[in-house]
Order: C-alpha cells, then sequence, then structure tokens
C-alpha cells in the first residue's frame, strides 16, 4: 500500500515557486489562500536555502487531532484529507499544523474566517472523485486521474518530489549519494513519525 | 390598568422561568453525555501521552520557528515551521483540558448537596411589611441581562465546541454536528463582542461598589452566612458579590481579550497597529479562553444559584430592581441602614406572607420603569 | 480507540452509533432540520466552494468531457519549456506537465506554470480602442486600420517613411518576426527593431565577430557535460529557473559552479564559489582571471594555436591587470580571482554562462568579448560541456534575432547592402528597384566618399527611438524626426530615461499599441488624442514556430480561439499591408485565408533564404515531427536515439545546412570538430577575410571530422567548388542557381550539400578572432560607466569620444562622462529579473497567480546604506537618478547587495513618479499590481558598437519616503 509523501530537496530548491502557481492553475486557488509556499532562510546569505512546503499529510496529523468537528481522514494512500461540509472555519487545525498548511478564504461578512481550505495531495475530497462538487470544494482530483500533485510534476529542478514514501526516499538517497552530504529530509521527522 | 398589569406580571414569570430552562439546559446537555461517553473519553486522554514530538535531529533551528523570506504574502508565511504547534496540540489533548470540564459538573454537584441538606436561604422575618429599597437601576438591570443572556449562551456554544467531538458527534452524527457547531460558533463569534461590551459596563458601574473593606473579612469569616442563622454584616455589596465582581472583572476580562485574540478571523484582516496576531498568541489565546470560560461557567453556576433559588427575595432584586425590607435588613444591613437614612425606602403597600412569587411587588414610583 | 478513521468518510456509517439512529444520514438530515445552507449562511461563514461561481463554470474541467491535448511551448523564457494544454469545447481547461519534452521534462517556474491563465485574460486588453479627447473609446478593427493608415500615408508623404517607426517583439513566432521585418522592408524603412536591441544585440555582436555566429553556442541540456559552470551577469535561478534543472544536475554530477554577480542571486545560493563584483568591471573580472591563467600556462597552448587569432594582442593587455590593479577596479581579492581561474583550467570542459549583466553597457561589446577570449584560452569552444552558454531573455528572442526585426540587418544577418537586398528580393520574388522605390532615395549618410540611402543605412535602434522623437532634425541621418511609433509587442518600462520617453511619446503625431495588454504606454503619456490600442493575442491564440535559446525550433500549436476581438500579430500585419496596398508584394509566394496568412507559407519562404545561419532545413513538416516524436531525444545530447527521427537533434538547431530533403540533423553545440558536419560538427567561421597584415585568418592544422581539406579553408562560393573539382557534384538545376553564388546566397542549398558531402563547413573553416579589428575596441578594454561611482578611475579608465551619427543619432559618451555624480548620486542603481515576471510585465502582473506573489515594486538596499540613508525594512523610499527621474517603492534591507549598490527590479510599470495611474487605463484592463518603473531613473549610456542602453550600472540616492 502506497504511502503518499512530500519531500523537498532543499538542495536543489530555486524558490521559482513553480510549485506555488502549478497549485495555483490546478485548482483555481483564489488569490489570498496559498496551499504551498516556498520559504528562503538566510535570504541572501551564504547558506541560504529554499523550501516549498504544503500539507505534509502527517501520519499523526494534528489537525486530525485538534478538529471539534472532526472533519479530517485519512486516505488509504496516507493522505490527510477534510471535509469541507462539516469544516466550520474555527481555525483550530491552523494552530496546530507545524506547517501552515490550513488556510481560510477571506469571508466579508464580520470579518469571519470561511473552511479552511489546504493541500490535498491533488486527491480532492470526500464528494464524488472528479466530480463538479469535488473541483469546485478541493479543486482537481489528480490521484484519481492517475497522476500525482502538479506542485511536484512542474517542480523546474525536481526538487519538490511527491508520491509513494519509499520511492521518494529512494531517488532522494540516491541523489545524496552522487552530491554527498547529509541527507535532510526536512519536515519528515514531525510529519512521519508522529 | 389592572389587567394590563397581571399580563406583565405573567409576561415576567414566563421570562424568569425561560431563563431557567435555559441554565438547566445548559448544564444539563454536556452533562447527560458525559455519563454515556465516559470510557471513550478516558482512552482518548491516554492516547494523548504516546504523541510525542522528538526535538532532535536535523534543521533543529527551523523547527524553532525561524523565519526567512516567501513570496506568499499573510503573516508568517515566511515561517517554514511554527515551534509552538505541538505545545499547543498536546494541550488540547492533554488530560488537563479533558478533564476541566468535571468542574462545571462538580460544581452542580455541591450546590444540589447544599440545596438538599441546607435548602433555600429563607427570610429570616417570614413576613414582608410591604416596604422595598430600590437596589438595581434599569440600565444596570439591562447591562445585567444582556451579559448575562448572552453568558449563558456563549457557555452553551463554547461547551458545545469543547465537547462536541466526543459527546454531541456520537449524539448528532458528524453532519448534525458540523450544523449546530457552525450555529455555535457563529454566535459564539457574535455574541461574544456584545458580552464584552456588557462586562465592560459592568466593571465600570460597579467597580466603586466592589473595593473590600474590613467588613467583607469579617463577612466571609462568618462564611458569608450560608451555614449560619446570623448573616453577617454587609454593605450594598456583600464579601461573595465583590468576589464574584473581581472574577469577573480578572477572568472575564480574560476571556474576553482572549476570545478577541480568536475572533480576530484569518488573521492578518484585522490589524491592531503595534500587535502581531502570531499563531502563538492565538494558542495561548485559546488556552486561556478555554480554561478561563470554563472555571467561570462553574462559578457562575453559584452565582446563579444564589441568586435564585438559593436565596429568597434575591431574584426580585435584578428582576424588579427592588427588594424587600427585609431582604436588605438581613442581607446588606449596612446598606439598609444608609438607604434607610437617606430615606430611600419606598412603602409599596401590599404587605404579604411569606414566600411571595417573584415580581408581585410592583413600586408605584417605579411602574413605568420595570415595564 | 482513536477518533480517527481511515478510509473516506461515509456518513451513513459514521452515525451508526449515533443516538439519532442510522435513518438520519447527512444529507437529509441537512435538509429536515434546514442547517446545513441555512446553517453556513447563519454561521456567517460562507459556502464550501473555494470558486466564484462564474470562473469555475468559464474554465474549470468538466467531466465526461472530451478533452484535447495541444502542445505548446511556454511564452516566457527562452528556455523553451513544452507546455501540455487540455481543452474542452475551445476552453482552456487543465494543464499538464510536458515530460516528454526533452529540454523541460514537465518542469516549468512560477511563469511556466501559470500559462493557463491565458486563457482567462480577464485583464487583456479586449477591444480596439482609441484616445478620444482624453478617454479611451472603443472602435472596430477597420476604423482603427483606417485611421492610423491614413495618418501613417500622410506622415510618409510629408516626412518620408523613415518617420514611421517599426517597433517589434520578440514575442512574436519566427513566421511572424519574418514577415513584419518583410513588412518593415516594404513599407520602406530600417527604422524597425525589437527587444534584443537591449537585451543581447552586445552580444550577438561580440559573439559573431569572435568566432562567426551569435548565439548559444551549446544547450542548457549540453551543461550536463560541463566540469565548471561559470555564470557572470546571469541569475538563472530567476531568469531560466528550468536550466536550473541541468545546471543542478550537472552540479550533483561534480561540476563546480561558480557565480561572478554584484548580487548575491538564487543562482549565487547555489553555488561552490561566489564572487561579488562592481558592477560595470566585467572586462576587469574576466582579464584578472586570465591573467592568472596566462600566468600559470594554464591556457590550452594547440587550441590557441589552431584555431584563435590576435591571442598575443590579449596578452598584452591582461598583462596590465595584475591582481592589485583587478582588485582595484572590480573589488575582487587575488584569492577569489586566483580560486576562480583554477577551477576553471582545472575542470575541463567548463562553460561561461551571461546574460544582461554582462550586456547591458556602454562596454557591453567589449564584456561580451572578454567572456569569449576566456573561454578560447582555456580551449573550452567547441566541446560538449564547454561553449558559451548565453541565454537569451524571451522566448523567441532568438528567433527574433535571427529574423532580424532589428534595424540594422535583413533577416539571417544579411545586412543592408545591395547584395542583401537583392538575394531577399528574388527570394520575396520581387524587383530590388521596387523596394528601392518604397525608400526615401535622399542620402544623409556618407560611408567612406560615398552617399548611402536610409535603406542600406541602420535605421535608429530602439534604445533610441526617443531620440529619433526629440533630436533636432538637423542633427539625425534621415529625413526628419520620428512622427509616428508603432509599439506592436513591446513594454516601455523596460527602456532607461523613462521620463524622456513620456516626452517622446506626447510629440508624436500617432502613437500605436499592438498588445495583448495595454502595456505601460497607454498610461505614460499626458496625450488627448492621436492613440491607439489594438488588441494583439498570444502565442497560444495562434501557431508557429519558435526558437530557443539553444537555436532549436518547436512548433506551437494553437491553443485556443483568440480571446474577445484581439487578432493574431500577422493577421494585423496583413490588414496593414492591404490599407498600404502592398499585400499583394508581401504575400506573394503566401497563401492568405480570409485576412490570415499561412504560417506554413511562411515558414516555408523563409526556408527558401535564410541560408547564412541555416534556417532552410527546419521546413514545419519536420519541425512538426520533432514536436510529436520529442519523447525520442536523449535529454542530455538532444540527439533522438531510434525512432523515425534517429540520428536529428532536437528542435533541428541551427545550422541546420541545406534544403529540408537534405535532411541535415542539426547542430547541437557550435564549433564541435568532434562531429562531422553532415551529423552536426563545425569549426569557427570564417567571416573575416583569409589574412591579415600576414598573418593567417584559416584555422591551422583543426577541422571537423571527416572534412577533405584537412586544414583551415575559406567560405565556400561557386569559383572554389570549381576550383576543387566538387562542381561536378551539383546537379543541372543547382548548377544553374548556384553559378556566380556562394553558400549564402544560393537559393538552391547546392553549394552547402557539396561542401559538406565532402565534410566541409559551407561557411569555410577559420580561426576565432580575439581582436575584432572593426571595433572601437579591438581588444576588449575596461571602460568606466558614464555615471560611474568610482570617478577616480575614469582618469584610467575613461570612456570614448561623443559620437555625431551612430545608427543614424548623435550617441554622448565623453561628454557625460566629463561631470562626477558620485558625490550627489553615491549609490550605484543596477537592475534584473525577478522570477514571477517578465520583461515589462504587463502579461505577468495582470495574471493573478503571479501577481500575488510580487505585490509591490521594491529596491534591494544594503543595510548599512539604509543606516546610512534612515531606512527602515518595507519603508517607502524615493530613489532618484542623476537625469532627475524618481521613483518611489519599497526598501527591502538585505545583505543580497553590497554596500553602495541597490538593485531594482525592471518589471513594474502603470506608475509615474511614485503615482499611480490606474485611472489612464482602458476599464478593466489595468494589471493586478502596478509600481513605479525602475528605467524612470535608469540613464543615458549606449553601447559604442550595438547602441545597447545601459541599465546595469547607473547611479542614485535614497531618500525616505
Amino acid at each position: 500500500m502506497a504511502r503518499m509523501k512530500f519531500l523537498c530537496d532543499a538542495d536543489r530548491c530555486i524558490e521559482c515557486n513553480g510549485c506555488v502557481t502549478a497549485c495555483k492553475n490546478e485548482h483555481e486557488v483564489p488569490w489570498g489562500v496559498n496551499r504551498r509556499r516556498v520559504v528562503t532562510l538566510d535570504d541572501g546569505q551564504l547558506g541560504e536555502k529554499s523550501i516549498s512546503v504544503a500539507c505534509m499529510h502527517c501520519t499523526d496529523a494534528p489537525c486530525q487531532a485538534v478538529c471539534p468537528v472532526d472533519c479530517f481522514y485519512t486516505t488509504d494512500d496516507g493522505v490527510v484529507l477534510h471535509d469541507k461540509d462539516l469544516c466550520i472555519g474555527c481555525g483550530y487545525c491552523f494552530y496546530a499544523c507545524p506547517f501552515g498548511a490550513p488556510q481560510y478564504p477571506q469571508q466579508t461578512s464580520f470579518g469571519a474566517r470561511g473552511k479552511m481550505d489546504k493541500c490535498t495531495f491533488c486527491a480532492g475530497g470526500p464528494d464524488e472523485s472528479m466530480s463538479q462538487a469535488e473541483y469546485e470544494k478541493y479543486g482537481r482530483n489528480r490521484i484519481a486521474e492517475g497522476s500525482l500533485p502538479l506542485c511536484a510534476e512542474m517542480c523546474a529542478t525536481k526538487a519538490l518530489i511527491a508520491g509513494d514514501g519509499d520511492e521518494v526516499a529512494d531517488i532522494y538517497r540516491e541523489r545524496v549519494l552522487r552530491r554527498g552530504g547529509r541527507p535532510q529530509t526536512w519536515g519528515w521527522e514531525t510529519a512521519y513519525e508522529g | 390598568m389592572a389587567k394590563s398589569k397581571m399580563s406583565k406580571a405573567k409576561r415576567r414569570r414566563i421570562a424568569v422561568w425561560s431563563t431557567f430552562l435555559v441554565v438547566a439546559l445548559s448544564i444539563a446537555m454536556p452533562l447527560a453525555s458525559y455519563s454515556v461517553h465516559w470510557l471513550g473519553m478516558t482512552a482518548v486522554a491516554q492516547d494523548a501521552k504516546a504523541v510525542e514530538n522528538p526535538r532532535s535531529g536535523f534543521w533543529k533551528e527551523i523547527r524553532q520557528g525561524t523565519s526567512g523570506y516567501s513570496a506568499v504574502t499573510g503573516a508568517e508565511a515566511n515561517v517554514l515551521m511554527q515551534s509552538t504547534a505541538n505545545d499547543w496540540r498536546n494541550f488540547k489533548e492533554s488530560p488537563l483540558l479533558s478533564k476541566l470540564p468535571w468542574v462545571i459538573v462538580g460544581m452542580a454537584v455541591l450546590l444540589l448537596l447544599y440545596h438538599v441538606l441546607h435548602g433555600k436561604n429563607k427570610l429570616d422575618s417570614g413576613v414582608r411589611s410591604g416596604r422595598v429599597v430600590p437596589r438595581w437601576s434599569y440600565f444596570e438591570r439591562l447591562v445585567h441581562w444582556v451579559t448575562a443572556i448572552s453568558f449563558i449562551a456563549l457557555s452553551i456554544t463554547g461547551i458545545s465546541m469543547l465537547l462536541g467531538k466526543k459527546l454531541l458527534i456520537p449524539l448528532l452524527g458528524k453532519a448534525g454536528f458540523a450544523g449546530w457547531a457552525s450555529v455555535s460558533i457563529s454566535v459564539h463569534n457574535v455574541i461574544g463582542p456584545i458580552f464584552t461590551v456588557g462586562i465592560v459596563l459592568m466593571i465600570v458601574m460597579w467597580i466603586w461598589h466592589n473595593f473590600p473593606t474590613m467588613t467583607d473579612l469579617r463577612w466571609f469569616a462568618k462564611g458569608g452566612g450560608l451555614f449560619t442563622k446570623n448573616h453577617p454584616s454587609a454593605g450594598r455589596m456583600n464579601g461573595g458579590e465583590k468576589v464574584w465582581f473581581w472574577l469577573l472583572a480578572t477572568l472575564g476580562v480574560a476571556v474576553c481579550i482572549s476570545g478577541l485574540v480568536l475572533v480576530a478571523p484569518m488573521y492578518p484582516q484585522i490589524q491592531i497597529p503595534g500587535v502581531e496576531l502570531v499563531r502563538s498568541m492565538m494558542q495561548q489565546a485559546s488556552m486561556i479562553h478555554v480554561i478561563a470560560g470554563v472555571i467561570w461557567t462553574a462559578i457562575a453556576l453559584g452565582h446563579i444559584y444564589i441568586g435564585t433559588a438559593g436565596t429568597e427575595g434575591a431574584f426580585e432584586g435584578m428582576s424588579t430592581g427592588y427588594v424587600s425590607e427585609e431582604w436588605a435588613r438581613q442581607h446588606h444591613d449596612l446598606w439598609y441602614e444608609k438607604m434607610a437614612r437617606k430615606g430611600k425606602i419606598i412603602d409599596v403597600g401590599e404587605a404579604r406572607g411569606p414566600n411571595p412569587g417573584y415580581g408581585h411587588q410592583q413600586p408605584r414610583s417605579s411602574a413605568s420603569s420595570t415595564s | 480507540m482513536k477518533l480517527k478513521k481511515k478510509g473516506s468518510v461515509d456518513s451513513q456509517n459514521n452515525s451508526k452509533n449515533a443516538l439519532l439512529g442510522d435513518a438520519v444520514n447527512r444529507r437529509t438530515f441537512l435538509k429536515n432540520s434546514g442547517i446545513t445552507a441555512g446553517g453556513a449562511a447563519l454561521a456567517f461563514g460562507g459556502g464550501t466552494s473555494m470558486l466564484k461561481k462564474a470562473q469555475a463554470a468559464s474554465t474549470s474541467p468538466q467531466p465526461g468531457v472530451k478533452t484535447d491535448v495541444i502542445r505548446s511551448v511556454c511564452t516566457h523564457c527562452s528556455v523553451g519549456c513544452g507546455v501540455m494544454a487540455e481543452v474542452q469545447n475551445g476552453v482552456w481547461t487543465g494543464q499538464e506537465p510536458d515530460y516528454d519534452s526533452p529540454i523541460n521534462m514537465g518542469a516549468h517556474c512560477a511563469k511556466g506554470a501559470s500559462v493557463r491563465e491565458h486563457g482567462h485574460g480577464e485583464r487583456r486588453l479586449k477591444y480596439p480602442m482609441k484616445l478620444v479627447d482624453g478617454k479611451w473609446t472603443k472602435v472596430s478593427w477597420d476604423q482603427a486600420i483606417d485611421d492610423i493608415g491614413d495618418k501613417m500615408l500622410k506622415i510618409r508623404e510629408e516626412s518620408s517613411s523613415d518617420s514611421v517607426y517599426w517597433l517589434g517583439s520578440a514575442k512574436f513566432n519566427n513566421e511572424q518576426a519574418y514577415l513584419f521585418r518583410k513588412f518593415a522592408a516594404l513599407w520602406g524603412t530600417n527604422n524597425v527593431d525589437h527587444q534584443a536591441r537591449i537585451c543581447h544585440s552586445t552580444t550577438v555582436a561580440g559573439v559573431a565577430n569572435t568566432w562567426g555566429y551569435g548565439a548559444m553556442t551549446n544547450s542548457y541540456n549540453d551543461m550536463q557535460n560541463s566540469k565548471a559552470m561559470f555564470f557572470i551577469g546571469s541569475n538563472a535561478a530567476e531568469a531560466h529557473p528550468v536550466a536550473m534543472q541541468h545546471i543542478l544536475k550537472a552540479k550533483e554530477n561534480g561540476s563546480k559552479l561558480i557565480v561572478v554577480d554584484p548580487r548575491f542571486t538564487r543562482t549565487a545560493a547555489h553555488s561552490d564559489q561566489y564572487i561579488q563584483m562592481r558592477p560595470g568591471s566585467d572586462v576587469a573580472v574576466i582579464w584578472g582571471m586570465l591573467w592568472h591563467v596566462f600566468e600559470n600556462g594554464w591556457e590550452d597552448k594547440t587550441f590557441i594555436q589552431q584555431r584563435v587569432y590576435g591571442m598575443d594582442e590579449i596578452r598584452e593587455e591582461v598583462a596590465k591587470w595584475n591582481p592589485a590593479e583587478c582588485e582595484r577596479v572590480s573589488g575582487i581579492p587575488e584569492k577569489d580571482v586566483k580560486q576562480a581561474a583554477q577551477t576553471m583550467a582545472e575542470n575541463r570542459p567548463g562553460t561561461i554562462v551571461w546574460c544582461m549583466g554582462g550586456t547591458q553597457h556602454t562596454i557591453g561589446n567589449n564584456n561580451t568579448r572578454a567572456y569569449c577570449i576566456l573561454q578560447l584560452a582555456l580551449g573550452n569552444m567547441g566541446v560538449s560541456g564547454g561553449g558559451a552558454n548565453i541565454f537569451r531573455g524571451h522566448d523567441n528572442v532568438q528567433g527574433a534575432t535571427d529574423m532580424c526585426v532589428l534595424s540594422h540587418s535583413l533577416p539571417g544577418y544579411f545586412g543592408l547592402s545591395g547584395g542583401a537586398w537583392n538575394h531577399w528580393a528574388s527570394v520575396w520574388g520581387l524587383e530590388t528597384d521596387w523596394i528601392k522605390n518604397r525608400f526615401d532615395p535622399d542620402a544623409y549618410e556618407t560611408v567612406g566618399d560615398k552617399q548611402v540611402p536610409p535603406m542600406n543605412r541602420p535605421g535608429m535602434p530602439v534604445s533610441r527611438w526617443i531620440d529619433g522623437v526629440l533630436e533636432d532634425k538637423e542633427n539625425i541621418a534621415q529625413k526628419d524626426n520620428i512622427r509616428a511609433m508603432v509599439l506592436w509587442g513591446h513594454a516601455p518600462n523596460s527602456q532607461t530615461r523613462q521620463p524622456e520617453m513620456k516626452q517622446a511619446m506626447e510629440k508624436l503625431d500617432l502613437l500605436v499599441v499592438i498588445d495583448p495588454y495595454p502595456t505601460h504606454t497607454a498610461i505614460l503619456p499626458d496625450r488627448k488624442d492621436g492613440m491607439y490600442l489594438l488588441p494583439a493575442c498570444t502565442q497560444f491564440e495562434t501557431y508557429g514556430s519558435v526558437t530557443a535559446s539553444n537555436r532549436s525550433l518547436q512548433w506551437r500549436d494553437k491553443v485556443i480561439e483568440p480571446l474577445f476581438e484581439s487578432l493574431p500579430d500577422h493577421t494585423i500585419m496583413y490588414k496593414f499591408a492591404k490599407k498600404f496596398g502592398i499585400e499583394n508584394e508581401l504575400f506573394k509566394n503566401i497563401k492568405v485565408n480570409g485576412e490570415e496568412p499561412v504560417i506554413e507559407d511562411i515558414t516555408l519562404e523563409f526556408n527558401k533564404g535564410m541560408w547564412t545561419i541555416g534556417y532552410t532545413g527546419q521546413s514545419p513538416d519536420r519541425i512538426k515531427d520533432h514536436m510529436k516524436h520529442r519523447a525520442t531525444f536523449n535529454t542530455t545530447t538532444l540527439k533522438a536515439e531510434g525512432g523515425p527521427l534517429d540520428g536529428e537533434y532536437y528542435g533541428l538547431p541551427w545550422p541546420c545546412w541545406g534544403t529540408a530533403d537534405m535532411k541535415h540533423p542539426g547542430t547541437p553545440n557550435l564549433y564541435d570538430t568532434s562531429k562531422s558536419v553532415a551529423e552536426g560538427g563545425l569549426n569557427f567561421r570564417a567571416r573575416y577575410g583569409v589574412e591579415r597584415n600576414g598573418v593567417n585568418l584559416l584555422a591551422e592544422g583543426s577541422y571537423s571530422v571527416g572534412a577533405e581539406i584537412e586544414d583551415g579553408y575559406p567560405e565556400f562560393t561557386a569559383d572554389m567548388l570549381k576550383q576543387l573539382g566538387w562542381w561536378e557534384d551539383l546537379t543541372a538545376e543547382e548548377k544553374t542557381m548556384a553559378e556566380g553564388k556562394n553558400w549564402k546566397t544560393d537559393r538552391s542549398g547546392g553549394i552547402q550539400r557539396v561542401a559538406i558531402k565532402h565534410g566541409c563547413a559551407p561557411f569555410g573553416n577559420a580561426k576565432a578572432r580575439a581582436v575584432v579589428w572593426t571595433f572601437p575596441d579591438p581588444v576588449p578594454v575596461h571602460r568606466e560607466p558614464l555615471y560611474t561611482s568610482r570617478y577616480d578611475l575614469v582618469e584610467d579608465y575613461p570612456t570614448v569620444e561623443d559620437r555625431k551619427s551612430h545608427y543614424r543619432l548623435p550617441t554622448r559618451y565623453a561628454s557625460i562622462q566629463a561631470t562626477d555624480y558620485s558625490k550627489d548620486f553615491p549609490l550605484i542603481h543596477t537592475s534584473g529579473r525577478l522570477v514571477e515576471y517578465e520583461g515589462g510585465g504587463d502579461e505577468s502582473r495582470s495574471n493573478p497567480w503571479l501577481a500575488e506573489l510580487q505585490q509591490d515594486m521594491f529596491i534591494e538596499i544594503n543595510p548599512a546604506d539604509a543606516n546610512d540613508n534612515g531606512i527602515k525594512h518595507d519603508a517607502m523610499v524615493w530613489l532618484e537618478g542623476p537625469e532627475g527621474g524618481k521613483l518611489k517603492a519599497k526598501a527591502m534591507v538585505t545583505d543580497r547587495v553590497a554596500r553602495g549598490v541597490v538593485f531594482t527590479p525592471f518589471h513594474f510599470g502603470g506608475y509615474y513618479q511614485g503615482e499611480d495611474m490606474l485611472h489612464k487605463y482602458p476599464e478593466g484592463a489595468a494589471p493586478y499590481v502596478r509600481g513605479d518603473a525602475d528605467n524612470t531613473t535608469m540613464t543615458y549610456g549606449y553601447d559604442t558598437v550595438t547602441q545597447m542602453q545601459e541599465t546595469k550600472c547607473s547611479l542614485c540616492k535614497i531618500t525616505a519616503a
């Protein structure tokens, strides 16, 4: 059984934001909501590193643990999804997520939070796969189409890898072996060893 | 005229009973499910202990929340990893939080026991002279009731959010509870600010009456007369009321401020100059809010009890604005003497026997103001 | 016991334990209780959908609807990334990674990953617009063409054809670019140009004059074979992100990456060695490195002896650049320079990469030649993994340059001589005299002792058109000033001296913008009338070939029909041609469907004339075949392995010699003698004669594999074939056409075919020349910028004298440098790209997916300078230039730039000197993000050979706003 994971190779990421716009493109994510972002550390200084981050689809997902309405669920592929019909926009998942994944569209009335939106690993949501309803709420369901998340598929330097955890780790290990240095599977410890 | 007076009285009675019903429901609803899901809850609490974030290894600094640059805008978009997220999650799953609601249950049980064992604090005199003392102005009562009703609504909705996953989802199903929770959170968000205004007004109105004095010490020394026959001396506010006030001024303010931080929607939509609404701040606010809120709710039960079923003649003060001379003398002797000296005692000319129904007294002088 | 559930949510299942019982599932519960919608509404929580309804309906993929997959190529940079568009019922509903493309292998940067937004086009210019009394008014296409045409014909009558300036674009596909140049020629002017002038013109001039062709010699993919990569003035991570895929792969294979740049760029962040240089000191840096090369005997002596002319003169110049002098000028300590030189010497083959950081200088041509010479000295040319990998900017700037949308040449770099006109006239099937009559017959310039008319003299360059408008007409070498300006796919904010441009735009009789977006032009001038905006469509709404930086041609299919009332550029050209009555001549060999010329016919026409650079073998059918079978190409060598195209190189990188029938595979790496010419090998071009001052200019003992002449040889002519006894290899038909011609003008392709048959390069086999004796500085030398921060160096490294007529215009150098501005304007102002935007940014700033990522114009400033000027991070600041322009932007205080240097991105526009010009855009066509154009403060300064503008080294001062 596949266990889907994201891995961002910080030695390859160039902060081109291709992953960010690929996501916007694929799911028509509105202005102000960013399911994925790239963070550059030590910006402009020696040792500068960029890392693309979105929902890591944690093994023991904190969002799921704290959600008061229990709207999260983990698919057989290990993808953490949520049901927008249940979500009440309370913001708890946003407090609990180490990666800053949950996003809230701006709502005009009383400035309340809207329904939470986050990376779906391009796996849609609880609605019927590849239906119009699913697209409008969660974006495109690439997993159901037999593809992988578009951010990783379109990554300019193949820094962002998505797929079965074992395969992802193999690709990365091979790279590290070739170039030397320590493997730095950023975020994995937090996301997948809980 | 008489007929309309009657219906007014009737209306008031209905209002009072409704209030009781709401209070009762607010306590009963979580309680009912508690008994049902006792086991499930403890299991979760135990499980939570096993979840720990290993804090060693690579990129330690990043995990401690180092920020960088991100083209994506929004507060903290430039923070790769939130260091406090796991702490908050641990709090949410901690035994502290899961056991906290028992404080409310405990309080309810204590009050019940008291009521059963001790019974109502009755008026010593047993008869009423028909003279009343004006105690709460119309504005004071308005503020009190708006705040009180808000409080009840906030308690119910707040407790729903806190315990719904364990108690209400099994009752209503996920979808049902999602509907309930979505209403709850909105009610909570809308009423919260109204409640905050009430709390602020109360503090402003009553702070001058609530500075502690030596009388209060003596009042406490005598246990507030809860368990004795002789009531200790008290001014307009007795020691217990003052404690309640200061709880309101501290816990209440904490709940309100932390609540406002939380209601600040998907930040940074609301921007407070000089204050950065970061997640760690919201996490702390949420901890304060839930702890203070639950404790306050528990204490509020006491207040409600004393003000209603626990003390004869207390409720009419907050409902009509007037208390009977006898009640005033018994519970607030110093204040009564002061009011008497000032000639504020009013004779409504309706001497009655013991156990009067609430709200029957209608002081002539303030007939218009209470309708 | 955790309250967690694996698998998908099943509400029925979930409520099994619920006290309300099984009968109530989610939907019925919500329906009955009225909680779902009502609850949500009550809850002020809004709906569950992320999307605006209208948008979702119009561009979202529909289940069960047939999806067409259409191949195109990204329109943002020169890497040439394949784009796979999913289209349903004519609506662009999805974009998939193009894994089959050997260039990008599915990868995209922010821009490439967002091209589907072109199918939304919310902020496009939607209809032809005319400025009436200061207001944009919708007009019909026919009326617009009529109005504009009448005005132009009147100007032509009064002031000659040279008073209308046709400013084209690197956004054209090859066919449109070619047609545009031809169109300008038939209109009768050389006042035609495009962005290449302000992009890589100094590269093209410098490089072509060094070894023959002015293009990237190898390819992005080939960099995987490099052992060392030397970047100077190139920030590939932001400007060519997908190229980084190949670069980082090389690095993982052990290649050393050196980045020399005034900024610690995203590319520098991945380097093994980063060197911070002072802007404008490129020659000093390269000569400083070469000093160590020569000092340590690291040069490739055999290579130099066989294939390089003039290296001794270089040695003399380099000898002056000892480590101390290099450090004095560039600010780089000896050990860094030596380390870089040593890395390059010890890791061969190594490649050099440069971009605008090297080219956009008054001595840009010196810089580019210095880079070439470093590679020649190290023997890194003509080898896989080596070469000069010059990354071009726009998606088709290489193609548009090759088609010579340039004021100084006809397509294929034929120049403007009588012979060039004759050649093209014959390709076009026209009489040269007919074309001649279209031009102003009077002469305004003297070359030698001959009066030369405008037809044979370079027109004004795009960098200087404003002077063509504003300069006293007595001082310009044509009849009258420029009176009508057509900006056809050009962002004016990418040009320096914005305040003067504003004046020029206001002075013009007629100003026409033809573009998918209104551009900065729409809002810059304060005009009441005489201005038109015509909506062109993007390249996704038309089709044709496009040349990537590595000289590979790719074919774009039409993804969607033109949006709104926009039209393809070639259709608009037809409309104008018809208005001017030249449509029969312009489209003599080209079929026109309605008003749309057939693209393939245009390709076939230029195939018949572009012999100089081998754009002759890439017929539309062959290019399309390459697109179809692109999965069969090796991603490192770009060579097809098996399949129907076995042995060919992807996109038939030019030169693809001879006719399409010859099936030349294309030339993956220029000047690579390890392959035969027939298989894509080559040697340096014989372009500058065979001998100079008694020294042989032809190669000595070096030739491409299989050449029957095992030494240098001149370029092929009919006579040479006869001398060699190869004339009889021509067919009878070829003989007729080849008689009296040479490899460039023989329209049969026979001379090329026969030369290649004998293993020879049609253009001869010569040495590269390190000394370009035809240039102002034959040996590249360092010269201080006109506005220099190091006035103390001016005495030793002064600029050149002012020139009376340089591309028809007086051009100032020394008279500007005579004043020291560095006291009042102490900071160096340099500029560059951001990954999210491209060029003037009108297109990318109108794309919400990109615009959201860069919402403010900003200025990078070193913390020390920020402190000196009392500037805080994120605060607004004024930046003022020495020519009076000023701009307002957010301060980004960062160590990325050195002390004394400020950097601004050049993509912003829509503001003028701190003021938002939103009200001047046609309604609904303003970009989402606007800001002050950094070129508002960029100053005068033009390359001594090509009139390249200086945007990388000006001066400024900064104050808190």
